[in-house]
């Protein structure tokens, strides 16, 4: 009997250290050392009589994602340096990876580390981030991408302790279609869109607004001979079965006469299609989205990305938490026109890609420099995509008429409201 | 030995190995395994909302394997867990949706609801026993298949048909009223009417499976379909009836997500209850009298290891490890038990 | 070699299965080893193979002490042993299954074995086909593999336990023939049995074991009633042939024809009475199991009709057969007739009649009790069924029919059963045919067991049946004859 019981153990333990060995890829996750070398430099840079502020994050996704929440944890991180606050986390904060769990749940957790305010990150936890922050008045919230606290919103909730913020991503996506337009030889850009929303439309829409613009007056061309054309695969990333496969619809694009890709997706299938399309001799380019490094996938075919850049707004309203000026609000960040770039000030960004030729990166500098000037192209005559009346002649549209966008505009291909 | 004394160090020995291997896997990932299984025990029960919210985790896990336990007892691998949970929650969705704007009182609608989600799952499963008794289609192939039929319907309702004004999101239908909940115990999550639900169920199952004509016929049933049914028992009936009720209760299970934990029907709504449920139950080597311990402990896992990413920057997929090591050193142990058991069963009833 | 097993003892928790056995078994010789089941046979010969190791004593080999901790180091030492089913790896070729445990290096001499299987099968008269795959040889053909395999390994001492159970007549022969052969050749022979008359053909000594204890020896002429008192510590018989008053017919066939895949049988016409034994005598696999599934409604005639009671049952499920008080008792007990893994208790509850939906364990072990009781059965309410020994589970499997039954289906009620087993299971059938009237039709390897105990007899060869034979009317040769295919009137089926 003894024999076996040593068999046994010798095999376990050997198993053991093989197995370990093998999956310590995944069992040691990387922050582990980041997180030291931060609170390595947390504790030299901090004063440390100063009470650090603990603030909480729920990421819907990988921290590393290489996407939407990569953004908002290396805000976070960008935060707990400038302003020697402290951030907790949780991602994959979603059911699938965290069964069991909701994400007030986790909220809580956070709080009960010490987190005096939390950043929902998603509009999928919209609902949790409104129950909790009416279940706990005297922690702040923050709610990425909703519009709950805008007053001058559909669905205002006077919430004390609840904000929003979003980039006004709008421009980067004009910024977008013009170095779309500026490159496109068949006068054919497509879009590929995630679910048909307000936001989406809205998104889409500034992107055919800025192709638009720079189509007739960099290359002098007629706007009717521009083609724009919205592809919706019906989620923000593949499900299969479920969506359409962003492959195919890509593929798509390209295969009938659709040169330039834009994506409003998260993940990356236009620009790895452009590639595959590229690779066989075609001249065909895309635009990722979210993530300022994107390009990086493909560069030879990327004309750069239009990205968000959370840092600098989560710093005001953690800024304002900590020091007591605390106030509900609802903020839509235009970017920092002296510098779009500029990680300290601007809410979103546009980073160009190797693929702009040097004379359409010229026009879409220009472009941004018009913009920075006043340039608005949400200003009549506008028409919604059926026809009727969006902007009268030199009509500005307002920022509610921007956000909740009804339809398409007219000129775009594709569909305004989801079938039913 | 006295087989208790046995069966107790054999239990020891394989906890031991779990706690080993996982002790390793953290000492590899640079953690201290001590911290590690403190943190988790403070997050799970370190404090009466900790407790609740494992309580709340408790009830769907606890009905998924009480269901499960039914179809091992016939001998069946019931795969398809995962989609009669899944069914449940559909099916509680649909009444929901269908009567939230209705006259009827909400206790009403809920307890048709819960019905309505109990028949969900015990039809789903129908149909993997149907598969089984009379197309000859292995429950495992069957169950897996209408596991994925079921995940494929849930995306479809929530981004097709029940989809929220606008949006077709992750997040789900949209969240139903509050009159709609399944009432909780203020302040906290838990929801004693699905306490009480999951406590009854597993009672039911404990008796039937012990106490009953039905029990043990579906147990020979289960070790000897021959004898089985040379003995008088009608085989298929049986086999059938295991299905129908193991997915009636995974269907509950799927009801109580839907009415006490997450309010809507989301993707992801079984939670993966019915893959923990089969662990447990194989950990529990298909003994009825420990499931309720044992849930609670993987609910308490569950909860407890989402300290891990939080404090320590470990991957709470740690639980999971933790889990699935319990699993198999205690597979592991029940062969070697058995080995030895038989050599003892073998010397002794020699000749 | 001469064997010395000296003070031999081993205990199995309380059980003392072998009490200080001494005995000397001297080379070139056939010695018996005979006792009911459970008297400690076996224990004493594992232990003898390295199996096991006694607790006490010491064993021989031509007069030195030896050692012994596994099989391996008894083969070592020239000792080989056959067990009752033979441990062979079924996946295996027979080849391969030769060379198993052949000790010497990685490298197998595969063709030098194959000659040897040759050789040593011509020898005793085996056919063993090197390439043929075990699984598809029979437990004779299995048992002739094992011996010329021992034997290539070196054995000079070969130990045989029970080797003639679920073998056929010939190969019996053969078999026989083979040990003598071999004893000839100085090898010596043990060979464990609880059957009289194998002894008496075969043993030139004879050792009796009973409750662990050596009881005694003897040698040719054997005195058979010694023998049976030294086995059960009295004496034993078969006593009268006994007959039940017939009455109504139970059961009748008509024209009835069975097919399987590798059988038919046609154009049965029988009709059994109240009281009534009808025995099934043939070779194995000559279609009295066909026709017995057919009248318990297990298999589907393709012709003509079964009546039960008056009711035509044909092509009805066996759970109609059953309401109609028909019982079908099948003879691989594991795993047909009784449910592993349950216990005692839980088979009565299964088998009684289901009062409510709640079982009331009270009664139920108040029953089980009393059962186990009448049917002396070695074992608790809650042992599991398969810790039971072999005999005890035939015993289980009569203690679960119900009383009233109308017609019984038996394949092999008493195989694997020592005499005294035998003579009380057929005391009880004999009640049921008496008191409840029922009818019995049971097949039997045993042709003495179908003589004894049927009314009338049917023979079975490949697929056909003989009319029925009234058990008065025939003997032992005339029946082996008839099995053997001789004296079946028509011509075509002369060939096996």
């Amino acid at each position: 009997m003894k024999r076996i019981w040593w068999l046994l153990l010798t095999t376990l333990v050997l198993a053991a250290v093989v197995l370990s060995a093998c999956s310590s890829g995944q069992a040691t996750p990387a922050p582990q050392q980041e997180s030291q070398q931060q609170t390595q430099q947390e504790q030299a840079t901090q004063p440390p009589q100063e009470e650090t502020f603990t603030f909480g994050m729920l990421l819907v996704g990988p921290y590393n994602d290489h996407g939407w929440s990569q953004a908002h944890y290396e805000a976070g991180q960008y935060v707990e340096q400038k302003l020697g606050a402290k951030m907790l986390y949780v991602d994959k904060v979603n059911p699938a990876d965290r069964p069991g769990t909701t994400p007030e749940q986790l909220a809580e957790d956070l709080v009960s580390k010490g987190a005096k305010l939390i950043i929902f990150n998603s509009d999928d936890m919209k609902d949790a981030a409104l129950a909790f922050a009416q279940a706990h008045p005297d922690i702040y919230v923050i709610h990425a991408s909703g519009d709950n606290a805008w007053k001058d919103g559909k669905d205002y909730k006077d919430i004390p302790n609840f904000s929003n913020v979003m980039g006004k991503m709008i421009y980067g996506k004009m910024i977008a279609g013009c170095a779309a337009a500026m490159t496109t030889e068949t006068g054919q850009i497509g879009y590929l869109g995630p679910l048909i929303n307000d936001e989406t439309r809205r998104l889409a829409s500034s992107a055919y607004l800025g192709a638009k613009y720079c189509w007739q007056h960099y290359r002098q061309k007629d706007p009717a001979d521009l083609k724009f054309k919205v592809t919706w695969i019906g989620f923000w990333f593949n499900i299969p079965g479920v969506t359409s496969d962003p492959t195919q619809v890509a593929d798509d694009f390209f295969n009938s006469g659709y040169d330039v890709v834009l994506s409003g997706i998260d993940t990356t299938e236009a620009l790895v299609e452009a590639k595959k399309f590229a690779d066989q001799g075609k001249k065909v380019y895309a635009v990722p989205y979210d993530f300022k490094e994107a390009c990086q996938e493909a560069p030879d075919v990327c004309l750069g990305v239009p990205y968000f850049n959370w840092g600098p707004l989560y710093m005001k309203l953690i800024q304002d938490a900590k020091d007591g000026k605390w106030q509900s609000t609802f903020i839509w960040a235009p970017p920092d026109w002296k510098d779009i770039n500029n990680p300290d000030t601007s809410a979103i960004g546009f980073e160009m890609g190797p693929a702009l030729s040097d004379e359409a990166s010229d026009a879409v500098t220009n472009f941004i420099d018009e913009l920075a000037n006043g340039l608005n192209l949400w200003v009549g005559p506008l028409k919604l995509q059926d026809g009727t009346l969006y902007l009268k002649d030199g009509e500005a549209a307002t920022d509610q008429q921007i956000w909740y966008l009804p339809q398409l505009l007219e000129g775009m291909e594709g569909q305004s409201v989801p079938q039913q | 030995m006295k087989p208790r004394w046995e069966n107790l160090a054999f239990a020891t020995a394989a906890v031991f190995v779990a706690l080993a291997f996982t002790s390793l896997v953290l000492v590899t990932a640079g953690a201290s395994p001590f911290e590690a299984y403190w943190y988790m025990l403070k997050g799970s029960l370190g404090s009466w909302s900790k407790i609740s919210d494992v309580l709340v985790a408790w009830v769907p896990l606890l009905l998924a394997t009480a269901g499960l336990l039914i179809t091992f007892a016939a001998g069946l691998w019931n795969i398809g867990v995962e989609g009669q949970i899944v069914l449940g929650g559909i099916f509680t969705t649909w009444v929901l949706r269908l009567l939230q704007d209705s006259t009827l009182s909400p206790a009403f609608i809920l307890i048709l609801a819960i019905a309505a989600g109990a028949l969900g799952g015990a039809l789903w499963a129908a149909l993997a026993g149907v598969l089984k008794v009379f197309g000859g289609v292995n429950e495992i192939f069957g169950g897996l298949g209408l596991d994925f039929v079921a995940v494929a319907l849930t995306l479809w309702l929530i981004f097709g048909p029940w989809k929220r004004p606008g949006i077709g999101s992750m997040s789900g239908t949209e969240p139903f009223p509050k009159e709609l909940w399944l009432p909780t115990i203020p302040g906290s999550r838990l929801s004693l009417w699905a306490l009480f639900i999951g406590l009854v169920s597993i009672a039911i199952v404990y008796f039937l499976l012990s106490g009953t004509y039905f029990g043990l016929k579906l147990k020979a049933v289960g070790k000897n379909p021959r004898a089985a049914y040379l003995l008088g028992i009608p085989t298929t009936r049986y086999l059938m009836m295991a299905f129908v009720l193991s997915g009636l209760f995974a269907g509950l299970a799927g009801a109580v997500q839907v009415t006490a934990v997450y309010h809507r029907l989301i993707p992801a709504i079984s939670s993966g209850y019915g893959w923990l449920g089969l662990m447990v139950s194989m950990l529990i080597n298909f003994q009825p009298a420990w499931a309720a311990p044992v849930t609670f402990f993987f609910a308490a896992l569950n909860i407890g290891s989402i300290q891990l990413p939080i404090v320590l920057k470990l991957d709470s997929s740690l639980s999971g490890v933790l889990q699935g090591a319990l699993v198999l050193s205690f597979l592991l142990m029940g062969g070697v038990r058995q080995r030895w058991l038989k050599k003892h069963q073998q010397e002794a009833s020699d000749d | 070699m001469e064997i010395e097993l000296r003070h031999i003892h081993k205990y199995f928790g309380p059980v003392h299965a072998n009490d200080d056995i001494t005995l000397t078994i001297p080379s070139g010789s056939i010695q018996g080893l005979l006792g009911e089941n459970g008297a400690g046979k076996s224990t004493l010969m594992k232990i003898l193979s390295g199996y096991l190791r006694p607790d006490a004593g010491e064993i021989r080999i031509n007069g030195s002490p030896i050692e012994m901790h596994s099989p391996a180091d008894a083969i070592r030492f020239g000792i080989g042993m056959l067990h009752q089913d033979p441990m062979d790896f079924p996946p295996m070729r027979v080849l391969d299954n030769f060379m198993v445990g052949y000790p010497e290096g990685l490298l197998l001499p595969r063709e030098e074995a194959r000659q040897a299987l040759l050789d040593l099968s011509a020898q005793f008269g085996f056919s063993l086909d090197p390439d043929a795959y075990v699984e598809s040889l029979t437990v004779g053909e299995r048992q002739q593999l094992e011996i010329v395999r021992l034997l290539w390994l070196g054995a000079q001492v070969l130990i045989f336990d029970e080797p003639t159970t679920g073998i056929s007549a010939q190969q019996k022969e053969k078999l026989f023939a083979a040990l003598h052969r071999l004893a000839d050749e100085g090898k010596t022979i043990i060979f464990v049995t609880h059957k009289l008359e194998e002894v008496e053909i075969l043993c030139d000594q004879v050792a009796v074991l009973r409750a662990g204890k050596l009881v005694g020896e003897a040698k040719p002429p054997y005195d058979l009633d010694a023998l049976v008192e030294m086995m059960f510590g009295k004496v034993v018989t078969k006593g009268e042939r006994v007959s039940a008053p017939l009455g109504k017919p139970v059961l009748q066939l008509k024209n009835l024809a069975v097919e399987s895949h590798r059988i038919r049988i046609a154009g049965v016409n029988l009709e059994v009475r109240e009281g009534e034994v009808i025995g099934l005598a043939g070779m194995e696999g000559s279609g009295q199991r066909q026709l017995l599934r057919a009248c318990a409604g297990l298999i589907r005639p393709v012709e003509g009709e079964i009546w039960v009671d008056g009711h035509n049952l044909t092509g009805k499920p066996y759970h109609d057969f059953m309401r109609h008080g028909v019982a079908y008792v099948p003879a691989a007990r594991l795993e047909e007739g009784l449910v592993p893994n349950l216990t005692l208790l839980e088979h009565m509850i299964l088998a009684d009649e289901q009062r409510g939906l709640i079982i009331d364990r009270q009664a139920a072990l108040d029953l089980t009790k009393e059962r186990i009781k009448t049917f002396n059965i070695r074992g608790r309410p809650h042992s599991t069924i398969e810790s039971l020994s072999g005999g005890n589970q035939q015993r289980a499997l009569l203690a679960l029919l119900r009383p009233g039954l109308r017609l019984l289906l038996m394949e092999h009620p008493t195989r694997g059963l020592d005499m005294e087993s035998a003579i009380w299971v057929w005391q009880t059938l004999k009640r049921r045919c008496r008191e409840e009237k029922t009818a019995i039709f049971f097949m039997s390897s045993d042709l003495e067991e179908i003589l004894h105990y049927s009314d009338r007899i049917l023979v079975f060869f490949s697929g056909q049946v003989s009319e029925p034979i009234p058990a008065t009317e025939t003997d032992i040769e005339q029946l082996g004859q008839l099995i053997g295919g001789r004296g079946f009137n028509t011509p075509e089926e002369a060939t096996p």
